[in-house]
């Protein structure tokens, strides 16, 4: 596994993370659906550790995070933190799927990562605004918001998890589906020799 | 190798989460004048020409996204709306319902203490109007059981409005006054002259009182009530002094007198009425009687007014 993203990869992912933030602030932050905003954000740093596996997660989570708490004026560190973790989490699930357990392209696996990626998010966000002592109650307005938004970024998963690979595609460290092809071609390791 | 790439990931994520935590206690702990907030600031400064940029392109993405989220919530919106402004109109019907049942009681109230009630007054509730604008009948909830027979006179808070045509046991058909089989004999306000109010051939919500002497003042505006029982030989079914209509023109005719009765009693607007379940002759077999023995053609003022006392007992 290769934990140090290739100079494509790190521009690339640069460049995607800089504007997806830029336009989960302009547009999707200003476009309620059920009440609730999607978060991409979120959603990004998922998806690039499920891609690019939990080193990069945890990097990108950070660097993401970053970028947002120092775009909206927010608390430095949290969301850092959080996206940290979040991006670990995932790319530990990338990581397992290599040896065999998993496998992170599973047509469900974005939809159940997305939507436990924004569990995480929302949850740990909101358990830590308590800590800092924000004042505000644990109401069943805070469940709504957050039950609504894991259902509304689960929606935002699919198509968010295409783009992601779209663009993040042929500067992947490990893509598994090179990975395959290339053993194919040695002859290596083709289910068909086997048999 | 295994190992040390698992203590090295740890070791990054060990690296970022104790990183955020300084972050976190360092930007939670300084003044707003601070260092790291200072660095916000100055991100925001270089990233707000991009932001704005960013905000004006994307600008035409987010009014298609809030579009549909507006037309969704207006839709929303006017669903309940609608549910609103229903519940208002029911209310409102109701209270207009309510309205309308009041004065017509209280309307029969008054009456009552002119002496209507020694004719024993049945309330009754309008069921059943007729569909045709051109109705002159009712049904009404009380019959037989009740106490009204055919020909017993109906009135409502304003006036005369009919009489009793047909009776069941629980309900009466009602013969409204702009029905063509009705005549009533009338006269003008305090004047003793009487004639017969019928419907206007032609406009079946005016009235005409006919056959009244030559001489006969009228003039526009005055009421027109019933005369009551004009020769004892021939009672009235409907008691004297009920209010019929008022006179709109006169007209001048030959040796006789009509003139144009507007129907004081909102006759397409009936709810409550009472039956006069005691009027006078109201005993419709001596009527009946009465009536077999007219002479065919026979023609008239005088004969026709006792054709229409015989008749409906005006």
């Amino acid at each position: 596994m290769n934990s140090v993203p290739s100079g494509q990869l790190a521009l690339r992912l640069a460049a995607f993370a800089f504007a997806i933030v830029f336009f989960q602030i302009g547009v999707v932050s200003e476009v309620p659906v059920f009440g609730v905003n999607a978060d991409l954000t979120s959603l990004l740093v998922a998806f690039i550790g499920l891609l690019c596996g939990s080193t990069i997660g945890a990097g990108a989570g950070f660097a993401v995070g970053l970028i947002v708490d120092l775009a909206l004026l927010q608390t430095l560190g949290l969301t850092s933190l959080v996206f940290t973790l979040i991006g670990y989490w995932c790319g530990r699930l990338r990581d397992r799927s290599q040896i065999g357990q998993h496998d992170p392209h599973a047509a469900l696996t974005p939809l159940l990562v997305g939507a436990g990626a924004s569990a995480v998010a929302l949850v740990g966000y909101s358990l830590m605004e308590f800590m800092l002592g924000v004042d505000a109650p644990v109401s069943f307005e805070l469940l709504r918001v957050i039950v609504l938004g894991v259902l509304v970024n689960a929606i935002v998963a699919l198509p968010m998890w295409a783009l992601t690979r779209r663009v993040l595609e042929g500067a992947l460290p490990e893509d598994p589906r090179r990975r395959r092809r290339r053993a194919y071609t040695t002859g290596g390791l083709s289910p068909l020799t086997k048999a | 190798m295994h190992d040390k790439t698992v203590r090295r990931r740890r070791a990054l994520l060990g690296l970022l989460v104790v990183l955020s935590l300084l972050l976190l206690t360092a930007y939670f702990g300084e003044a707003p004048n601070g260092r790291l907030h200072a660095v916000q600031r100055d991100f925001l400064t270089v990233v707000s020409p991009i932001q704005d940029g960013a905000n004006k392109a994307l600008k035409p993405v987010r009014d298609l996204f809030g579009w549909f989220g507006e037309a969704l919530h207006a839709k929303s919106q006017r669903d309940e709306l609608l549910k609103q402004d229903n519940k208002l109109r029911r209310e409102l019907v109701a209270d207009q319902s309510e309205k309308r049942s009041y004065h017509q009681l209280l309307g029969l109230s008054h009456l009552d203490q002119l002496g209507v009630g020694n004719y024993r007054p049945v309330t009754a509730t309008v069921v059943v109007k007729d569909p045709n604008i051109w109705y002159a009948t009712v049904t009404i909830d009380k019959g037989e059981s009740a106490g009204v027979r055919i020909n017993d006179p109906v009135i409502n808070g304003e006036g005369l409005v009919g009489k009793v045509a047909q009776v069941a046991p629980d309900g009466a058909l009602v013969d409204l006054i702009t029905d063509s089989s009705m005549g009533v004999s009338a006269r003008i306000g305090t004047g003793t002259a009487t004639g017969l109010v019928q419907p206007k051939v032609g406009d079946p919500n005016d009235l005409l009182l006919e056959y009244l002497p030559a001489t006969t003042q009228a003039n526009a505006g005055e009421y027109v009530v019933t005369s009551g029982t004009v020769t004892p030989a021939y009672p009235s079914l409907f008691p004297p002094g009920l209010v019929i209509g008022q006179v709109t023109s006169v007209n001048e005719e030959s040796a006789y007198k009509s003139v144009n009765v507007h129907p004081i009693a909102n006759l397409h607007d009936l709810d409550i009425v009472q039956v006069l379940t005691a009027a006078a002759g109201s005993a419709s077999a001596k009527d009946s009687r009465l009536l077999a023995e007219l002479p065919p053609g026979q023609s008239g003022p005088p004969a026709g007014e006792q054709l229409a006392s015989a008749q409906v007992g005006g």
